[in-house]
């Protein structure tokens, strides 16, 4: 026990408690001007606390906090986002017509983000995985529009078979271990070997690639990511993505080398990076190309981990959660960057544009942003051989994906030439961009066993640099023929699965009318009388 | 042949209270005047609750059975009452939701005073009442035939406050609910003539000694178990339940669906556990598993396809009482030395209980917001979290119970039960589970959802609600919720007194 | 020559038969109802049987079953006072089946 233990505890307190005290009519009229306060305690546990674990109930419940190098990278990652996010929302959502409420979801989405890289035991880890994906509902059906509501309900009804999965995956992982609920270490470390082990590992990979967009379990989030508020947007497509990402961390065995699974895990995440790009390159909404784009990024980082997984390769868990971390503070920062362009005239664009571009290109691997840096730390554990190379060629997807969006992305200019926007909006921006450029640079040698002065060495700088120029080439080319190529709906397969809508409406019916049929008295009372019969034969002659 | 003796412990004579208590709050009612059946109503509820709580405590401190023998006359000619944890937790239970929907009760029954006496407040509260010292019966009767009494006492009980607004349909979902029942009645009650024929006793602990694998024995259980089905309203026999359980006053339809359909289930628990012949017979124990997973498949969908909030909530009733029977093939794990130390058996009666605290609140709910709103078609429902915001948070939190999300006890209950699916290899009853948990989140969303709407601009509200009442529901939703902290493994307390009679 | 246990038995078979029968398939409930007193009937007999077969040893008529089908005999009697009374009252709001969507057989009669 430190002094700091009680920040781990204050985490999941004080938003929790904001919560509460919204009960308070005078409180809960303030609100949203508590939102940026809600995570400071879970940024300064990253910055101070590290090692302990903390029982909060001891056996048999054992509910257990922990903070190690992998949780608390995420942790302050994403309480820095949730906290510029709290502050944009705080100015843009005030006076809107259910700010209230849309405050009150914040803060138990965020009370669940959190808490997934703080628990250590596999009861608090579903409670908080569950808190922060169904409160995340709120945050998408925000808008009470047509768009909107058939998006949550999208994204509602995955969330709730991704529940399920995991759900099912943590019971066979827990019937390997003695006791009703162990710590997620001692359960993964007896599965390997377990007679469940396969279908364990499968339902996990099935349940959290869910939540991180992996194809074709996608389909949710580029609805359900355009439809929220802007700093929703960004901590949706920036933080709760990323609940995905832990839950393969913590639960998959990364150390024990598993060829099959880990190959299978990198196809799927090199399938979803250059689906998320093909289809995203179609769309016309700049929200919509960044959930695109958040698609193929976790494509990556499943990739990364699948590499990973296949070799044993220590150090598997802390590259992938240094590229979620970056794709973290990069994305909420595009977030919250295509609000501020909302709220910009043309006249000042350029001044956001042009940082905006930087931080695009981040994610394509641009040379002395964060993502070269991920990139350049993730790389060997591709390999020499086709791997490496289609990863390399995801990063041209992006910067082509990118372009895209920096097109579409002048197109929302405020209206009026002079507008500026508010102050704060742009400081809540800047705070996570500017994050985004030097966070990175400051964790990269203490993860990794390079140098700094490598990753700006002229080989890497080249390494970095030609899959950039293809994807901005790429661009060009598509600028050319971009009357004839089909428009994609939002959410691709979704809208094919919709069409069965009738077909369900149909089975409705039918069972509406068997249950008439049921129902009916001399159908019920024969049956009844069958049951009898049946289960005393039952009885006696099944032995 | 004799069959086991019974002994009397110290403080046996509270069970006698616990049954007597309801019987003397009905004989005062009638005895005091009509127009006091609410307050004499509220002097029994509290003193049944500490009744209840007191055998609880004697239980839990003796850690055996509490037990009276009327009149010291043994079985087979006699008749014993016998406490175990089972039976205490349940009638703990029963005595929570009772006093809960008796203060929620509180305004709609009450004697109007410009009248000598109502007709529907004396009703309800001299059936509940009566429904009470059934259910108690239930809970600590012994004898086969006993429990066939205390059943009948709780149908008469029950039947008639599904109708006490006298319209045509109710009248026509009592009627339904009257008939059907009986048919389950008469095959109880050949059962049990068969029992008595082949082994000359009808007492529990007799059966369990003398029980053989016979003809005549399984076709006795085959008929009482069939009988206890229909009166459980499990699919496809749950004819009689939604138009019975939406048509009734919320409060009642509260008690009817949080425990009234429980005390056949818990009697064919008695003649699984207690009375079968064991081993188990696996086969028997599988039907009465799908048989549970069509319940929860059919009726979860069903639920979701109706237009009125009540009848929703009826249909997801007979949705949840499919999963109490998927225990019977899940408390045969191997590694369990008895039935009632597995996982799967205690999920089964966290299940009951949970259900039950959840399901009175739900009601309970559905019957305020109705009240507000004036009707509970669920597409008009927007406006009603500015009116009745605590109603559709305990809605809310009751939903969470049924769901199987944490933290409730229906999740508890919903993670053993598939713990033990798992450990016993049974995946269709696994799958079942999580479908289960999926459907029964979207139907309770669907009404969320249209419930923290705006309300419209024509939007009335018809009667204003006390807090209290409001209150009350969102303590019971709250108890189904913190059930949800118990720990993940089986719990003594269930084993008590259930081990080497006497 | 058939025994009178055997006798009794088929006796209360057929009890319990047609009142299933009417229990089942009668559309009108006061015939359900007249119906059920014939299943329960059937159901006393067969208890009056069980008595006979002498199961509870050592006894030469097993009083038990009797004490039960009196108690029976009077909960069912119960059973169709409530019935009744809820017919009576069905009746009077202008109903007549248990089936809401069901035609009324009533209507069937020429008028």
């Amino acid at each position: 026990m430190t002094e700091w233990n009680f920040l781990l505890v204050a985490t999941l307190a004080l938003p929790l408690a904001m919560v509460v005290a919204c009960l308070h009519d005078a409180f809960y009229a303030r609100i949203l001007s508590w939102l940026p306060l809600a995570p400071v305690p879970g940024l300064l546990a990253a910055l101070f606390e590290r090692g302990d674990s903390i029982v909060i109930a001891p056996a048999p419940l054992r509910l257990t906090l922990a903070l190690d190098d992998v949780g608390a990278m995420l942790l302050g990652g994403a309480s820095l986002l949730w906290a510029a996010a709290g502050l944009y929302a705080s100015v843009s959502m005030r006076g809107k017509p259910g700010s209230g409420r849309f405050a009150i979801w914040w803060l138990l989405t965020l009370t669940g983000s959190l808490g997934v890289f703080i628990v250590a035991d596999m009861t608090s880890f579903y409670l908080v995985f569950s808190l922060a994906s169904l409160s995340a509902f709120g945050l998408v059906a925000f808008e009470d529009t047509a768009r909107s509501r058939r998006a949550s309900q999208v994204y509602m009804a995955l969330a709730l078979v991704g529940e399920a999965l995991i759900l099912f995956g943590f019971v066979m992982l827990v019937s390997a271990t003695p006791g009703g609920n162990p710590l997620i270490r001692d359960a993964v470390a007896m599965l390997s070997g377990s007679p469940l082990e396969s279908p364990a590992v499968l339902l996990l990979i099935l349940g959290f690639g869910l939540k991180m967009g992996l194809v074709p379990l996608h389909v949710w989030m580029p609805l359900a990511h355009p439809v929220a508020p802007i700093p929703a947007s960004a901590v949706l497509s920036g933080i709760i993505v990323k609940a995905g990402v832990i839950g393969l961390i913590r639960f998959l065995p990364l150390e024990v080398p598993s060829p099959d699974w880990g190959m299978a895990l990198m196809v799927l995440g090199l399938l979803t990076a250059f689906y998320g790009v093909i289809v995203g390159i179609t769309q016309e909404h700049p929200k919509t190309v960044l959930a695109y784009s958040t698609v193929s990024q976790m494509g990556v980082v499943a990739a990364v981990l699948g590499a990973g997984f296949s070799t044993g390769a220590p150090g598997t868990a802390t590259l992938a959660a240094f590229y979620a971390l970056h794709h973290l503070l990069v994305k909420g920062a595009l977030f919250l960057g295509v609000g501020i362009v909302g709220a910009t005239g043309s006249r000042n664009l350029a001044r956001v544009v042009i940082p905006m571009a930087l931080l695009a290109f981040s994610l394509a691997g641009l040379p002395f942003t964060s993502g070269a840096l991920a990139k350049f730390a993730t790389k060997p554990l591709f390999g020499d051989g086709l791997a490496a190379f289609m990863a390399t060629l995801s990063a041209a997807g992006s910067a082509f994906l990118m372009a895209h969006f920096l097109g579409r992305l002048r197109l929302l200019a405020n209206e009026n030439a002079g507008a500026v926007p508010q102050t704060s909006l742009v400081f809540a921006w800047a705070l996570v961009a500017a994050a985004s450029l030097v966070l990175p640079w400051a964790l990269f040698p203490e993860i990794t066993s390079y140098a700094l002065s490598e990753t700006v060495s002229l080989k890497a700088l080249w390494a970095a640099s030609w899959p950039i120029a293809i994807g901005l080439l790429m661009a060009l080319f598509i600028q050319r023929i971009h009357s004839i190529i089909p428009r994609i709906p939002e959410g691709d397969v979704i809208v094919l699965l919709e069409r069965l809508q009738p077909l369900a409406a149909r089975c409705g019916i039918a069972l509406e009318r068997t249950d008439l049929v049921l129902r009916r008295w001399p159908v019920a009372s024969i049956l009844l009388l069958t049951l009898a019969m049946a289960f005393g034969a039952t009885l006696q002659f099944a032995r | 042949m004799t069959p086991a003796a019974y002994t009397a412990t110290e403080g046996g004579a509270l069970l006698v209270v616990a049954i007597v208590l309801p019987v003397i709050g009905m004989l005062a009612i009638f005895a005091l005047g009509l127009r006091r059946a609410e307050r004499i109503a509220y002097l029994v509820l509290p003193g049944g609750l500490l009744v209840a709580l007191a055998i609880a405590a004697d239980v839990a401190r003796s850690g055996a059975a509490v037990t009276y023998v009327l009149g010291g006359w043994q079985p087979p000619l006699g008749i014993a009452l016998r406490a175990d944890g089972l039976s205490v937790t349940l009638m703990v239970l029963t005595a929570v939701v009772l006093c809960a929907v008796g203060l929620v009760a509180r305004g709609s029954f009450s004697t109007p005073t410009d009248k000598a006496e109502a007709r529907s407040p004396m009703v309800f509260w001299t059936l509940i009442l009566g429904l009470w010292c059934a259910l108690n019966t239930v809970f600590l009767g012994q004898d086969l035939f006993n429990l066939f009494v205390a059943l009948e006492l709780l149908t008469f009980s029950a039947v008639p406050l599904v109708c006490l607004d006298g319209r045509r349909e109710t009248l026509q979902a009592a009627l339904r609910y009257l008939l059907f029942a009986l048919i389950g009645s008469v095959l109880y009650l050949m059962g049990a003539a068969l029992l008595y024929g082949a082994y000359g006793t009808l007492d529990l602990a007799g059966l369990r000694l003398l029980a053989r694998n016979d003809l005549a024995t399984s076709v006795a259980l085959g008929l009482m178990i069939a009988g206890l089905m229909a009166k459980a309203a499990l699919f496809p026999l749950h004819l009689w339940l939604p138009p019975a359980h939406a048509g009734a006053p919320a409060a009642a339809s509260a008690v009817l669906s949080a425990l009234v359909v429980k005390a056949p289930f818990f009697i064919i628990l008695r003649l699984w556990f207690d009375v079968a012949p064991q081993p188990a017979n696996a086969m028997a124990a599988q039907m009465l598993a799908w048989l549970g997973i069509a319940s929860i498949l059919f009726c979860s969908v069903m639920a979701l396809r109706q237009a009125r909030l009540k009848l929703m909530i009826a249909y997801s009733t007979v949705a949840q009482l499919g999963y109490l029977f998927l225990m019977f093939p899940l408390a045969m794990a191997s590694d369990a030395p008895t039935a009632w130390e597995s996982v799967g058996w205690t999920g089964g009666v966290l299940q009951l209980v949970s259900h039950a605290l959840a399901k009175a609140s739900m009601f309970l709910a559905a019957g305020l917001i109705a009240e507000a709103l004036g009707h509970d078609r669920i597409e008009n429902l927007d406006g009603a979290m500015s009116v009745v915001p605590i109603s559709v948070a305990a809605f809310g939190l009751a939903g969470l119970s049924l769901m199987g999300l944490p933290p409730s006890g229906g999740f508890v209950a919903k993670l053993m039960l598939l713990t033990a699916a798992t450990e016993t290899a049974n995946w269709w009853i696994a799958a079942a589970i999580l479908m289960g948990g999926i459907l029964a989140a979207s139907y309770v969303f669907r009404v969320l959802n249209r419930a923290m709407a705006a309300p419209s601009s024509n939007f009335a509200c018809k009667a204003s609600i006390p807090l209290y009442r409001e209150l009350t529901v969102l303590g019971l939703a709250i108890c189904a919720v913190v059930l949800g902290f118990v720990p993940l493994q089986p719990f003594a307390f269930l084993g008590i007194g259930r081990v080497g009679l006497p | 020559m058939i025994s009178s246990t055997a006798l009794y038995g088929l006796c209360a078979a057929g009890l319990v038969a047609i009142g299933l029968y009417g229990l089942v398939l009668h559309p009108t409930p006061l015939r359900k109802v007249i119906a059920f007193n014939l299943l329960g009937s059937g159901t006393f007999i067969f208890f009056g049987v069980a008595a006979r077969r002498g199961a509870a040893a050592g006894l030469l008529a097993d009083p038990v079953p009797q004490a039960m089908v009196i108690t029976g005999i009077v909960v069912a009697f119960a059973a169709t006072a409530v019935a009744v009374a809820l017919l009576l009252r069905l009746a009077e709001s202008g109903g007549s089946t248990l089936d809401p969507g069901a035609p009324d057989p009533q209507d069937d009669r020429p008028s």
